[in-house]
This record gives C-alpha cells, sequence and structure tokens, in this order.
C-alpha cells in the first residue's frame, strides 16, 4: 500500500464504479496536491461528474480508494465524516435551501454540525457572503436571486465551512451566458488565494487562466492529464484533439 | 310541527358544552395521526424489513373502517388484557386510521422535494436526523399545506364515531336532546351548523399557514 501523504488534498487510487454492468469509473488514478488547481473536462457521460461525487461521499464506489488529507475513506466513520466535512462541494443546480434565507443558508451547518452560536455563525457567513460579492442579500430567499446569485451564495456556503478541497460539479452549465462571468470571477479569486479545487468545468477559459492540470476524461477513464499549454497547444490523444475541436470554435 | 328556532337556541348551550371535547379529539388525533403517520413513511423509506412491514400495515389501515378500528381497541382488546377508556380508544382509533392517510400525503410531499437537497445536506455534513427536520420536513410542509388541512378537517368530522363509544361530542349530544326530545331538526340542524363553523375556521388557518410558507420562498 501506497502512503497516504497530508499534502495530498486527495488521492485517488484504482477507483473502479459500476452502475449495474455499466463500467462508468475505470481504474481512476489522480493525485491532487495541496493548493493545486485542477479542471476535469470530457464529453457528457464521460464519467466527470460521477469522479468528483466518489470524493465527497454522494457516490459509492466498488474498487479502489480515495484518500482526503492522508485519511482513506471507509476505514473509520468518524474520520471519514470528518474528512468530508473539510470538502466543499458546488452543484450545477445549486441546491440552495429554497425555504432558509441565504443568511440561513449559509449557517445552518455552522450552527447543527459544528455547534457555534448564531452570533459567530452569521459574522463567518457574512465574511463569505462578502467574499462572494452578496452580502446585501442576506435576508433574502434563494429564489429572489438570479441564477449566478444562486450560485455565488451555494460557494459561499460551501467556504463557512473552511474546506480545505473545493469540489465544483458544472457550476456554470446551468447559467445564462451573462452570469458565467460573476460566478468564474468568484472562482478565479479563490483560485488567487490558493485555495486547492477540482472543477468539472467546460469552460476552458477558465481551465487556461487559473489550472495547474488539466485532466479529459472519455468512456470512465482518464485519457490525458496535461499542463494547461500542453493540452490546449497539443493533446496527444485523438480523443482530446477531436473533444476541443468540437467545444474551440 | 315547524322549525322552531327558540327551541333550536335553547339547544345550543348543552350542544356547545360538548365543544370541547370534540376539539380536543380531534386536536390531538391530528397530532397523534401527522405523528404516527410521519413515523410510517420514515420507516417506508429505511426500507428493509420495517418498511415491508409498515407498508403492509398502511394499506391494511387504509383498507379497514374507522368504526372497525373503535369497535376493536374498545370491545376486543380488553379479552386480552387492555383496558382503555372511550375517549383514549377514541383518539387512537382516529389517531391510527388517519394515520395511513397522512403518510400517503407525507410521501407526495417528500416525493416532491428535488434530490440535490439532500445531497446539498449531506455536502455541509448534517446528520440524517438535522436533514430531516431543518431541510425535508420544513420543504414537505410547504408541498402539503393544502392536502394536510384538508385531513384535519376530515379527522374533525369523523369525531362523531365516538359516539358509538358514548363519548359526550357535539354531534352525540345532539342526538341525545333528539330522542329524549322527539324534535330531530333542531338539536341536530345547530350540531350541524357548529361543525361548519369549525371546519372553515380549520381551513382559513390552513389557509394562512400556507400562505406564510410558501410567501417569498415559492421557487
Amino acid at each position: 500500500m501506497r502512503e497516504q501523504s497530508p499534502d495530498m488534498a486527495t488521492e485517488i487510487s484504482g477507483l473502479n464504479k459500476w452502475y449495474g454492468s455499466f463500467h462508468v469509473l475505470k481504474d481512476i488514478d489522480l493525485a491532487v496536491a495541496a493548493g493545486s488547481r485542477i479542471v476535469i473536462c470530457g464529453p457528457s457521460g464521460s464519467g466527470k461528474s460521477t469522479l468528483i461525487r466518489c470524493i465527497n461521499g454522494l457516490e459509492t464506489y466498488q474498487g479502489g480508494s480515495i484518500a482526503l488529507g492522508g485519511v482513506k475513506l471507509g476505514d473509520n466513520a468518524k474520520e471519514t465524516a470528518l474528512a468530508r466535512r473539510d470538502t466543499g462541494m458546488v452543484f450545477q443546480s445549486f441546491n440552495l435551501f429554497p425555504h432558509l434565507t441565504v443568511l440561513s443558508n449559509c449557517t445552518l451547518a455552522l450552527r447543527r454540525v459544528l455547534k457555534m452560536s448564531r452570533k459567530e455563525a452569521e459574522d463567518i457567513a457574512l465574511h463569505y457572503l462578502e467574499k462572494v460579492r452578496i452580502p446585501e442579500q442576506a435576508k433574502k430567499y434563494p429564489a429572489q436571486l438570479s441564477g449566478g446569485q444562486q450560485q455565488r451564495v451555494a460557494i459561499a456556503r460551501a467556504l463557512c465551512l473552511n474546506p480545505r478541497l473545493m469540489l465544483f460539479d458544472e457550476p456554470t452549465s446551468a447559467l445564462d451566458p451573462e452570469m458565467i462571468k460573476e460566478v468564474l470571477d468568484v472562482m478565479v479569486s479563490l483560485a488567487c488565494e490558493g485555495m486547492t479545487m477540482l472543477c468539472v468545468t467546460h469552460e476552458m477559459g477558465f481551465a487556461r487562466e487559473v489550472a495547474d492540470q488539466v485532466v479529459f476524461m472519455d468512456q470512465g477513464q482518464i485519457v490525458e492529464q496535461a499542463q494547461p499549454e500542453m493540452f490546449f497547444g497539443a493533446p496527444s490523444h485523438v480523443r482530446a484533439q477531436q473533444f476541443l475541436e468540437r467545444i474551440l470554435h | 310541527m315547524g322549525f322552531d328556532f327558540a327551541f333550536a337556541i335553547s339547544t345550543v348551550p348543552t350542544i356547545l358544552g360538548a365543544i370541547g371535547t370534540t376539539l380536543l379529539v380531534a386536536l390531538i388525533s391530528c397530532l397523534g395521526a401527522a405523528g404516527i403517520g410521519f413515523g410510517f413513511e420514515m420507516l417506508r423509506r429505511s426500507g428493509g424489513l420495517s418498511g415491508y412491514a409498515v407498508r403492509f400495515l398502511i394499506d391494511f389501515i387504509r383498507a379497514t373502517p374507522v368504526l372497525a378500528w373503535l369497535y376493536f381497541l374498545y370491545f376486543v382488546l380488553p379479552f386480552y388484557g387492555v383496558r382503555l377508556g372511550a375517549l383514549t380508544v377514541g383518539i387512537l382509533g382516529l389517531s391510527v386510521y388517519f394515520s395511513g392517510y397522512l403518510a400517503e400525503v407525507f410521501k407526495a410531499g417528500i416525493d416532491a422535494i428535488p434530490k440535490g437537497q439532500q445531497e446539498a445536506s449531506r455536502a455541509v455534513g448534517l446528520s440524517r436526523l438535522d436533514t430531516i427536520i431543518f431541510i425535508i420536513a420544513p420543504q414537505m410542509l410547504r408541498n402539503i399545506a393544502a392536502p394536510l388541512g384538508n385531513y384535519f378537517v376530515s379527522i374533525l368530522k369523523a369525531t362523531p364515531y365516538l359516539a358509538v363509544l358514548a363519548v359526550p361530542e357535539m354531534l352525540g349530544q345532539a342526538f341525545d336532546i333528539a330522542s329524549e326530545t322527539y324534535r330531530y331538526a333542531e338539536p341536530l340542524t345547530v350540531a350541524g351548523i357548529l361543525f361548519l363553523i369549525l371546519a372553515l375556521a380549520i381551513s382559513q388557518a390552513v389557509k394562512r399557514v400556507e400562505t406564510r410558507l410558501l410567501g417569498s420562498t415559492r421557487r
């Protein structure tokens, strides 16, 4: 067994997952060093969302292992829960709690999971709402916000728990074009502050700007992993070439 | 022999005297039915053996008349050494009977909540119980306020069944007056009007709660 390094935000080895007889993830190996920013792209159905959903335990897997901050998931239920708490997740469809205000969306886990007082939790929530540039919406309900604003609240909600790794599952795919930028701007400034990020996205401009590594997946496998200049300049794999031709006009 | 208004008015105090019993039975039965029904639905969702058992139990409850439950609890259980008072049997019977229906309402209300809500709850580390209390239950209530109110009115309207156990609720009191005086129109009309007023009050209250719940949080 390889040493699980705590300097690794997450370390995935030999990950295999089946949906019934459909082999959705095939022998995935991926190491994300603390502070690095990795963009995962690939055609739909290639398993990219499934992969990051496995990392925070939203999906089960049948083979291989995932370690978060040096802790192997599944070995010890309590440690696993703690490791997951260190992982923030941003969904394609925001998944804000519609019956709670923006502020309560952010404070709920702080109060219930971390047992903070209302005051402490609200201070932290407002800090992160400022960071995503919508502190003035704190008292509103999600339905009163635009899609871009909702996604920024979702990012703030995840940041409140002070995660060591942020997972983004196509965070801009459900947004109107003019709202994509405001969400990407927030993600770029997060990256600049040194947040470890694993993003499934088709925003290749974002990948060029902030990614250390681009991972290209196809049919459940990591086909190519390279630095963005390499990946966009001269993709070595023919499937990656075809994919890039299709999405970069 | 026409409708005697003076006699009708004279029956009001006696019938109104039973409104406390009617409301008590209806209120506790509503809470009981909602509590048992929600418990049933949670067990049904947890799957496994208890899930199957609850599924059978809900179907069984919904396929039996409410009177059968009252008779069973009151006349059959004592043979097995369980002796309950008439009021207790009435409340228990209505609670159990309507819990089967409310479980179905809760099911619909929970099924209508997007799957992403559970996922987001897990992603921020909420426990299963906290997820139910803070995320699922409030959104479920918002989804089912109207049908839930209908069942609360139904429970109110089922309280006269308790007459078979000699519990002095409103309709039973009215019928007692009728039997003594051989005048049926007046006391039964008064009881009917009182039930109408109570039912309207409940549905108005439910409408208010619904508006409050939906207010600014509509998707």
